[in-house]
């Protein structure tokens, strides 16, 4: 059942939270053996929240209430270490307090039933985690979940919940939706507070929700928007209810496909995913961008320099006790010289003007999410556009450029995209300018109006 | 910024490493040395790029207002 369906039974007392979050921790049990998403379930603690939300007086006026959620583990929860997909963290102290998009989501009347795995400190884009296992995708068990917030989709993807939370620095949300087969929404940096979770990269983290439908995800970023005045990264704007603008679709949006490098660096199924959006749309027009390569490059540098530094303490006295997959990168990024990512910040901000300039004349971009459907668990290496790459870092080809500049990206999940995997999804990223995140999810409910994007849950028998 | 050698790289982590004080084990040392070079491959481009005094950093400082007072 999707979010809004248990928050409208709830309300009306044709369902109790309690019953949700039974339905909830029974469905974990059942598909948690082949999927692997959760390293915390908090039975407990849910069901007790549950009893709160069925006896709130004002339960008729949560729009969340009684839905059932979970965390990628960098979000604090009261009581838990935050592990942030490490080893090293389980020596941390337990959180004195849940973060605050999960006290925000829980005063909407949502109900955490647990964290999620993740690529070790969000370093990855294929949760391929060696301390807690890989989670896999719920579509095909044999391929990768996508990453670093792989536990936040395929946990909507399997059913275990209908909503969840998840970070993105360089396509950790977008990458995921993709290849699970979910709605993700990477909002406007600095739209959403960043109080309460574990940094990758502060210059470049989002935090955002995964959902099976849009309306999902809408209300889920609508209960958590607002400003944070301890959050230097956290713009002071009020919110801006995205709700009730869905109805509107893709009415009067003047809209257009990235060329370039979004199309050089996917594979037949990407570019079949964007061109099935576009025909649905309507449009044939083209923009093409220039230097998109050096704006992946930047966020290369700005990501590899930073979070090494974030680290550099653990590095220098327990660098065993890192993830082995990322490791020797965590290592290489304490090293690089100043000026490379002094350089690569202005080249960021120029890219970013770039864009403006284009948004003066189109609404909403599209473009590949990833450059295939996923990968089985694994594989090192990937063959695109006439180029043997590896295959771990590859999976941001197409979404680094845009996190780079900070712009609100709705992920569409398709299907039968690839004829020899029809069963596995591809995303397309629904991209606005800066603070539209109104526009990018009329878009996808157009999409998920037509039929044409949908995030079913995965059999998984 | 022209391409660095392999003898670069390896320089370049060597004394880097040993400016930081962050020892490299032996066997994390091809590892490091590949990042380092795909970094310097990823520099190259992001170096190349002609800028102009307009382009600012991405990384703005938000000043830090005392908890109570008007922002």
């Amino acid at each position: 059942m999707n979010a809004l369906a248990i928050a409208q039974q709830v309300r009306a007392g044709t369902m109790t939270a309690a019953a949700a979050v039974e339905q909830s921790l029974a469905r974990i049990t059942t598909t948690e053996p082949k999927v692997n998403a959760f390293t915390a379930v908090l039975a407990e603690r849910a069901l007790k929240r549950a009893g709160q939300i069925d006896k709130h007086t004002r339960r008729a006026e949560l729009s969340l209430a009684g839905v059932p959620f979970a965390v990628k583990n960098l979000f604090d929860i009261a009581g838990l270490p935050t592990l942030a997909g490490s080893k090293i963290e389980r020596d941390a102290a337990p959180a004195s307090r849940d973060a605050l998009l999960v006290r925000r989501m829980e005063a909407a009347g949502a109900i955490l039933v647990g964290a999620l795995n993740m690529d070790e400190y969000a370093y990855g884009f294929t949760t391929e985690n060696t301390h807690y296992g890989p989670t896999r995708n719920p579509h095909d068990p044999a391929r990768i979940s996508g990453g670093s917030s792989g536990g936040s989709a395929a946990a909507v993807a399997a059913g275990q919940v209908p909503l969840t939370l998840g970070s993105d620095t360089n396509g950790s949300i977008r990458v995921p939706s993709s290849l699970c087969g979910v709605f993700g929404l990477k909002p406007t940096y600095g739209r959403l507070p960043r109080l309460g979770s574990y940094p990758f990269v502060a210059s470049l983290d989002h935090l955002g929700p995964f959902a099976r439908s849009v309306a999902d995800l809408a209300f889920a970023y609508d209960a958590m928007q607002g400003p944070a005045p301890d959050d230097p990264a956290c713009a002071q704007r009020p919110p801006e209810p995205t709700r009730d603008l869905l109805e509107r679709r893709a009415d009067g949006l003047r809209i257009a496909v990235l060329g370039g490098w979004f199309r050089e660096m996917a594979m037949p199924e990407a570019l079949a995913a964007v061109d099935a959006v576009a025909q649905a749309l309507g449009t044939t027009r083209l923009v093409e961008l220039h230097d998109v390569d050096r704006a992946r490059a930047a966020a290369f540098l700005i990501t590899n320099a930073e979070s090494s530094t974030l680290h550099l303490a653990d590095l220098k006295q327990r660098a065993q006790d890192f993830e082995p997959l990322s490791r020797d990168r965590f290592l290489a990024g304490a090293l690089l010289p100043a000026a490379w990512v002094v350089q690569a910040q202005r080249v960021r901000h120029a890219f970013a003007r770039q864009l403006a300039r284009a948004f003066e004349t189109v609404d909403v971009l599209l473009a590949p999410a990833t450059p295939c459907v996923a990968p089985v668990i694994g594989t090192e290496w990937l063959e695109i556009n006439g180029q043997r790459l590896p295959s771990r870092p590859s999976m941001g080809l197409l979404t680094q450029p845009i996190s780079c500049i900070g712009l609100p990206v709705v992920t569409v999940p398709l299907w039968g995209c690839n004829p020899a995997a029809p069963h596995l999804p591809i995303g397309v990223q629904v991209i606005a300018a800066p603070w539209r995140e109104d526009l990018a999810l009329r878009v996808a409910a157009e999409l998920e109006a037509q039929g044409l994007a949908t995030a079913p849950v995965a059999a998984l028998n | 910024m022209a391409a660095l050698t392999p003898a670069q790289i390896e320089a370049l982590v060597q004394a880097n490493a040993a400016a930081l004080g962050l020892r490299i084990a032996a066997e994390h040392k091809p590892g490091v040395i590949a990042f380092v070079t795909l970094a310097a491959g990823m520099a190259e481009r992001v170096m190349g790029q002609e800028l102009g005094i307009e382009d600012e950093s991405g990384a703005v400082f938000v000043p830090v207002s005392p908890r109570g007072t008007a922002p």
